[in-house]
């Protein structure tokens, strides 16, 4: 089989590391991670542009590297072959290795901020796409030189109270530990980050399992979903989260 | 005399001196409290709604601004409660249990406030009973429920279905938001209404006060 791998950068680490002892041809496409926070129906373009611009001829199916993202991936089409998206929220699934696993932790563990590989080096204080995000757009990234610069002293101290601190409401930070990490300096990384504010630090072991059975062509139904050509993805509001439909 | 319009300015262009000045000087002449609101307040939180809404203003003009009505409103309240009148409305909002997104929460809470009504903020994380409390304890007309993830969109389901069972379901209008929730989802778990956005969340809750004709 040949595979089209389109992924969020995210899972760099994970995917390259999956890739290289993949038991088929997968080419990939890494995207910026700073789709994240430019806002659904502009992710959802972005990624209808790389899944248009794969050369169908040449392979039997696209993968997606990705969670649903906040309704990013609704409203997507394939046209000419199928195209194969894990039953995930988010990120935190593809690491944790399962929807269930994620939904369990979540449950019981709350105000939690999860930290991996991509996390700690690919998300922060990067300048991709940084004028298309929400926070850019919105006004709410604004740094409190800028806010003073715009609004005047008194009003960017005001300011800065109410945007300054995005994870005012946070108590945890959970470092996932995928297994593709050479030394410990990512876990000291995140360590650090939660001494700093003061955070209780969980350490997780993730799985890789789900990523893997997703580059190996392991579609098993409850875990993948495989949208036809022809298909777009809906939400499903339960526990398949993903369903395809006609596209028109 | 002071010049009334300035306040409609002073909260329009987020300046709280201005705004609590302006209304000292009007209370200290013995203009009608209920009068700076509906007529300069409202129209000028109304506007910075629309500012928004159209990608005029952006979040910290919007947060000025609520400072600035919030300020002067201060000043009113007491004695708006002295004579008697009622607010708009009284709103329990808070993101749901599960999540920390809370900013759009914030804002839509800013802008409600801003529009008359009195808001009671709970905050992010805030589990199905906390709403029933509130609801309970600041005799509440409408719940708004914020969520930011997918994940915990069901949340707002509980939410409903607590009401329910705690008997204080028809008491209330229960709004929805949050950029992953749309109209569809609304419906299909028997909330009463949603908007996309502040603005629109405010002209929604007016529109479900006026009763029915
Ligand atoms: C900023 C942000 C954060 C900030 C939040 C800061 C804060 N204090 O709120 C931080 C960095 C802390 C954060 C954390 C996380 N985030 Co986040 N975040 C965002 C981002 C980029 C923007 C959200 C935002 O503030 N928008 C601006 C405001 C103004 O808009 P809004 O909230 O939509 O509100 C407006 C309307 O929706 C409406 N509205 C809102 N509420 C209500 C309520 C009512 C009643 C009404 C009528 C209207 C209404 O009015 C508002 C104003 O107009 C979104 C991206 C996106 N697509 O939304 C991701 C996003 C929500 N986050 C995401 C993720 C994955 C996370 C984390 C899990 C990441 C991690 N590594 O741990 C954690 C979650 C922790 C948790 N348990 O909550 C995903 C969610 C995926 C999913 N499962 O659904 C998103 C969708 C990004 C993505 N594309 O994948 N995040």
């Amino acid at each position: 089989m040949r595979l089209k791998l389109i992924s969020c950068e995210i899972v760099f680490r994970e995917m390259c590391h999956l890739l290289a002892e993949a038991e088929h041809r997968v080419d990939v496409e890494f995207l910026p991670k700073g789709l994240h926070d430019i806002g659904a129906s502009s992710m959802r373009k972005r990624l209808q542009q790389a899944i248009d611009g794969v050369e169908a001829p040449e392979y039997d199916a696209i993968l997606l590297g990705y969670g649903l993202c906040g309704m990013g991936l609704a409203g997507l089409v394939t046209r000419h072959i199928p195209l194969v998206v894990p039953r995930a929220h988010d990120c935190i699934t593809l690491f944790l290795g399962s929807k269930q696993r994620y939904a369990d932790y979540f449950a019981d563990h709350s105000g939690v901020y999860f930290r991996t590989t991509g996390w700690l080096e690919r998300a922060e204080n990067m300048n991709q796409l940084q004028q298309f995000s929400i926070q850019s757009k919105s006004g709410m990234g604004m740094s409190y030189p800028e806010l003073v610069e715009k609004y005047g002293q008194e009003n960017a101290d005001y300011l800065w109270e109410q945007i300054g601190d995005f994870v005012r409401n946070y108590r945890q930070l959970t470092f996932i530990e995928m297994g593709v990490e050479q030394n410990g300096r990512f876990e000291q990384q995140a360590r650090a980050e939660a001494g700093e504010r003061d955070w209780k630090f969980e350490k997780l072991r993730g799985d890789l399992g789900l990523l893997r059975r997703l580059v190996n062509a392991q579609w098993d139904p409850e875990d993948f979903l495989v949208v036809k050509p022809g298909e777009k993805i809906v939400v499903r509001y339960d526990d398949s989260i993903i369903a395809a439909e006609p596209a028109s | 005399m002071a010049d009334l319009q300035q306040l409609y300015e002073a909260v329009l262009n987020g300046d709280a001196k201005s705004a609590v000045a302006v209304t000292k000087e009007a209370l200290a002449g013995n203009v009608d409290p209920m009068t700076l609101v509906t007529k300069f307040m409202v129209p000028a939180m109304d506007e910075v709604g629309r500012r928004f809404e159209c990608e005029e203003y952006f979040v910290p003009e919007l947060l000025l601004a609520a400072r600035a009505m919030k300020g002067s409103l201060e000043l009113i309240r007491p004695l708006l409660t002295a004579s008697g009148a009622e607010p708009t409305g009284r709103v329990v909002i808070g993101t749901v249990k599960g999540d920390l997104h809370d900013i759009g929460k914030n804002l839509v809470g800013s802008l409600l406030e801003g529009g008359g009504f009195e808001v009671t903020d709970l905050g992010a994380d805030v589990s199905p009973e906390r709403f029933v409390e509130a609801i309970r304890a600041h005799n509440a007309d409408f719940i708004c429920l914020s969520a930011l993830l997918t994940v915990t969109m069901p949340a707002m389901k509980n939410v409903i279905e607590t009401l329910k069972s705690s008997g204080v379901r028809d008491q209330v209008k229960v709004l929805v938001g949050g950029a992953p929730v749309t109209r569809e989802y609304a419906a299909q778990i028997g909330a009463d209404g949603y908007a996309e956005n502040a603005s629109a969340a405010v002209h929604l809750a007016r529109s479900l006060l006026q009763p029915a004709a």
